[in-house]
């Protein structure tokens, strides 16, 4: 065993993570570049951690630092990086794929941060509570408030795309 | 929902948000048994949960096939600014950890006898760091000058370590008087209000390794090097202050990997 495999185990889903996170691949693996570096530099004093867990959150820092620096970017901007992903034509259970990403990004960071972790990364509550420094409560409302969010903005993403209240720009959280 | 082609519609009124957490928790398995058997009973009567649950599911379902994990990963090692030595670097200081590891089993609870400057820190943290109206003499804002200001009283050139990275941002610092001469205190404070202090003062007896003062769920972790003792004071996860401290101590000139514990 040693800490490299360890990390190379992680590696896919890392990737994978910051990907979602992102909707840019070219940022996301720079992202995860960013913290294999620092993982590196710093795993001495975290021997005895949930290795995947600190590995996110190190990732999840930079990217905050990293949007902050980028300022905000508001859903609909051309420039944001979801807006030129491409998303794989077809159905999952009746949702249409293309649909469901759009949504996605639509969700302002904190409930997609959660819904990522858990959903994507089947992360439990606990390592997502970890994750994002927050209390388990804190993860669950989160977790509930994107999902029903997803549900409402699919619903009426056929033609009413700006029925939703809240306000779907990406704001920066808080670490 | 009959009246509908999309059985994932629901028209009825919204959920309360503890039944709602509910039927997220069923989904992500995160009910005990007996919490699970009464939620899938209420599916039974509930056609409106039935369909929150089905779309959660079918949400999921297609996340997972939004993003497939990837398969080719190591081409983005090769990619990597600093490449294999690093890695390198890394496997000799797991050895180094290990080694220290040995050490610091072996010695047990020797050395134990805190320095006095980690008492003052301490009762410092308490005093300030509740302090809402005046925190600290100089702000962060000047930041020039208080590192030119303390460094003049202290005699030494004082650095302010970044703790950004743990989300703590500067606040400011003050000047205290210390068991042997003036010490300085430098606060910072996250965006939960939550607060930390870095002591510093001279103590040019020894290097010391960090050692830990606990008191009232404060922990200070304090450690001396190249003729100044320094000493970090918050409250919480004490993994958590320790891992700033080693941090902390690092950017601050001394080695914290050589006292890993």
């Amino acid at each position: 065993m040693s800490f490299e495999s360890d990390l190379l185990v992680w590696l896919p889903q890392l990737r994978r993570y910051a990907r979602a996170l992102t909707g840019d691949p070219a940022w996301a693996d720079d992202l995860v570049q960013d913290t294999l570096e620092c993982a590196l530099n710093k795993w001495r004093w975290r021997a005895h951690s949930n290795l995947r867990a600190w590995l996110l959150t190190l990732l999840r820092h930079r990217f905050i630092d990293q949007l902050r620096a980028r300022r905000e970017i508001a859903f609909d901007d051309d420039g944001a990086p979801w807006q030129s992903l491409a998303a794989p034509a077809g159905e999952v259970d009746g949702l249409v794929l293309e649909e469901v990403q759009r949504a996605l990004y639509r969700l302002p960071l904190e409930q997609r941060e959660v819904l990522l972790l858990i959903a994507l990364e089947e992360l439990s509550y606990q390592e997502a509570a970890s994750v994002l420094k927050v209390p388990v409560g804190t993860v669950m409302s989160r977790l509930s408030r994107a999902r029903e969010r997803m549900r409402l903005l699919l619903d009426e993403g056929e033609g009413h795309p700006a029925a939703v209240p809240e306000r779907p720009s990406l704001s920066v959280v808080k670490k | 929902m009959s009246m509908n082609d999309r059985p994932d519609r629901i028209k009825t009124v919204p959920e309360s948000g503890d039944q709602l957490r509910l039927l997220s928790a069923l989904v992500d398995g995160e009910l005990s048994d007996s919490e699970r058997a009464e939620v899938e009973a209420r599916l039974v009567s509930d056609p409106a949960a039935a369909c929150r649950v089905t779309h959660y599911r079918a949400q999921k379902a297609a996340l997972q096939a939004l993003f497939p994990k990837p398969v080719t990963v190591p081409s983005l090692f090769v990619q990597r600014r600093t490449p294999w030595w690093r890695v390198g670097l890394a496997a000799v200081a797991c050895l180094l950890v290990g080694a220290a590891f040995g050490l610091l089993l072996g010695q047990g609870r020797l050395g134990a006898e805190q320095p006095a400057f980690a008492q003052r820190a301490d009762m410092a943290y308490v005093v300030y760091a509740p302090e809402a109206r005046h925190p600290v003499e100089v702000g962060a804002a000047d930041e020039a000058q208080l590192v030119a200001w303390l460094s003049r009283r202290l005699e030494r050139p004082l650095s302010i370590p970044s703790l950004r990275e743990y989300g703590f941002g500067l606040v400011g610092g003050r000047l205290l008087p210390g068991d042997a001469g003036p010490a300085a205190q430098f606060m910072y404070q996250n965006d939960g209000g939550e607060r930390l202090t870095l002591y510093v003062t001279v103590f040019a007896k020894r290097e010391l390794s960090f050692g830990t003062v606990r008191r009232d769920g404060r922990h200070t972790i304090y450690w001396a090097s190249r003729g100044m003792g320094y000493a970090l004071s918050g409250r919480g996860d004490e993994a958590r202050l320790r891992m700033i401290a080693a941090d902390t101590c690092n950017a601050l000139g001394g080695h914290a990997e050589a006292w890993v514990g």
